[in-house]
């Protein structure tokens, strides 16, 4: 491509969890963050703000976000404002259509911002704004969310291919494990050893409480700027090597098997492609585990595994420190709690750490210089995917 | 298989029926519906205000689709089919996605079918349906046609359900004169 090669430089994530603060509070506080962390970054700097944001109407009873994102974290962009909305991967969102900005030369400095306030005063009307990202009309009456949803999938895998409630276990225990090193996160200092989460409550079965991310408030903000901007921030960027996308149904009578993820292979296929690597030249994955049994798909649909495999993959080691790939080292959705708008920002955010060798060492990929990024939204109906690497141009 | 006894057409969206003012009155259905079914007394109140409310605006001022809603109230299940292509939709829709005609007609559904897969709403409902915890909801396999629907699933308690159990489409009334579908498990 002679597109410019777009990089993000400068990246922070707020406290997540249940936070005694608003909407907009937490836009201050990631602007605050994300000025402190890059001295270098000036107000005058960022031409362009894409605010991702998935529920914001419902959440905080507040649309038209993007200015109000901007005015909150002390920016007056003057080439593009626009807020990305994709539900669970609005983040992500925010950060691909930076990322098309400024390769296309429309912008120079832009910034990518994630906020998603989850947490309301009656869980019932917040379980009813998770409804909404499904067919409303259609499915919503009957209740549909997300546990239940993404509980089919994991019966079908067990009918299908025998996976355990112990394997989807195992995939909850890393991630809360790596959790652990990443005060951040919603889960930090608490520890989910598989005996105890076999003792959780169900809360759509086979899914129990720990087999499903949370309702979290929380924000996270990257800076991405391209070629000889880039050394002006840092010496170890994470360049944006490919993005893939696929969507291919809404309404759950068409999400086909439910325990294959074609969509997803089709994304990573465009963004791997691109990046002209292979996934077994990626070292460090972000996927997407809003449920555990979406981690044990996603290795299937990625490749990293044969179709079926993925209870083992987990169960063996295979995507833990020391296996064959590093996935969800920041803690994941799970352990981190899974704020929609700023779940893929945090996601990169740890990319850029990892690629840059500067995450704790219990979660460290070694010698990572691969990152690959996934976020699903709804029912798993749309997969998007984004490659970094690290060190030199 | 479904059956086609009865098309009908859509009702035309604003443009197609500005367009069509000069022209010929549309044909009228050969088997033209029954009147429909007279509604319990406006008092009765949806029980949420729209925004928080998951249930669908059903009259014809709402949506091109009530006829639906009337067939639901008359426990038929329908949905549309195209003219053009011959897809069978679901949900039923104003236009077919695979070819793009606007010239959809009505069809029955099959009113039974199997579990695909199933599970149980144990805590996290949104509001309205906090009070029919615990419930299960499922995939269920329509006999004779190629759709696999999403839908509530009663009559039996969700730890004896299974994967393959026979169920069937039952229709039911709001407490304000809407109208909506379960499954039910076959005895």
């Amino acid at each position: 491509m002679s597109a410019r090669q777009v990089a993000i430089v400068a990246g922070v994530t707020t406290a997540f969890g249940v936070r005694p603060t608003t909407w907009s509070e937490m836009a201050q506080e990631v602007g605050a963050a994300l000025f402190r962390e890059e001295p270098e970054l000036r107000s005058e700097d960022v031409d362009s703000l894409f605010v991702g944001a998935a529920e914001p109407e419902r959440f905080a009873f507040q649309s038209h976000v993007a200015p109000l994102a901007a005015e909150q974290m002390g920016l007056r962009p003057d080439r593009i404002l626009q807020r990305t909305e994709l539900a669970c991967a609005s983040g992500q969102s925010a950060i691909r259509s930076a990322y098309a900005a400024i390769a296309a030369g429309l912008s120079d400095i832009a910034v990518a911002v994630g906020i998603e306030k989850m947490n309301l005063p009656s869980m019932a009307e917040a379980n009813a704004s998770m409804g909404c990202v499904m067919d409303r009309a259609w499915d919503g009456p009957h209740g549909a969310t997300a546990p239940p949803f993404f509980a089919m999938v994991a019966q079908r895998h067990m009918l299908e291919h025998g996976t355990t409630e112990e394997q989807l276990a195992a995939v909850s225990a890393k991630n809360h494990r790596f959790a652990n090193t990443n005060p951040t996160s919603q889960f930090y200092s608490k520890v989910f050893s598989r005996e105890k989460l076999a003792r959780l409550p169900l809360i759509a079965p086979p899914l129990r409480l720990g087999d499903c991310s949370s309702m979290t408030d929380g924000a996270a903000a990257v800076v991405l700027t391209a070629d000889e901007n880039v050394r002006r921030f840092t010496e170890t960027p994470a360049w944006i090597r490919g993005t893939g996308q696929y969507s291919h149904f809404h309404n759950l009578a068409h999400a086909g098997s439910l325990t294959e993820w074609p969509g997803l292979t089709r994304a990573a296929r465009g963004a791997l492609g691109q990046a002209g690597i292979g996934i077994g030249d990626i070292d460090v994955a972000e996927l997407h585990d809003c449920f555990t049994i979406s981690e044990i798909v996603e290795y299937e649909a990625l490749g990293l595994c044969p179709p079926g495999r993925g209870g083992a993959f987990v169960e063996e080691g295979r995507s833990d420190v020391g296996g064959d790939i590093v996935v969800n080292p920041r803690g994941g959705l799970l352990g981190c709690g899974h704020p929609l708008g700023a779940t893929g920002i945090a996601q990169a955010v740890e990319i850029f750490g990892q690629l840059g060798q500067r995450v704790p060492a219990a979660r460290q990929a070694p010698h990572a210089e691969w990152g690959l990024v996934h976020n699903l939204s709804g029912s798993a109906n749309v997969h998007s995917v984004m490659v970094y690497q690290g060190g030199g141009t | 298989m479904a059956a086609e006894s009865r098309p009908r057409k859509l009702p035309p969206s604003d443009e197609a029926a500005r367009r069509s003012e000069s022209a010929p009155p549309p044909p009228v259905a050969s088997a033209a519906p029954p009147a429909p079914t007279e509604r319990p007394p406006a008092s009765a109140r949806p029980p949420l205000p729209f925004l928080l409310d998951f249930f669908p605006l059903e009259g014809p001022e709402h949506t091109r689709l009530s006829a639906f809603y009337d067939e639901l109230r008359r426990r038929r299940f329908t949905t549309t089919r195209c003219s053009g292509c011959g897809q069978l939709h679901w949900p039923p829709r104003v236009a077919c996605p695979a070819c793009h005609s606007e010239s959809l007609g009505w069809v029955e559904l099959p009113t039974t079918g199997r579990i695909y897969a199933f599970s149980a709403v144990l805590a996290g409902a949104p509001l309205g349906l906090e009070g029919d915890v615990p419930f299960a909801v499922g995939l269920v396999d329509l006999d004779g046609v190629p759709l696999r629907i999403f839908g509530r699933i009663d009559g039996r308690p969700w730890p004896e359900l299974h994967v393959g159990d026979p169920v069937r489409v039952v229709p039911y009334d709001l407490p304000d004169g809407r109208a909506f579908y379960r499954f039910e498990v076959v005895p």
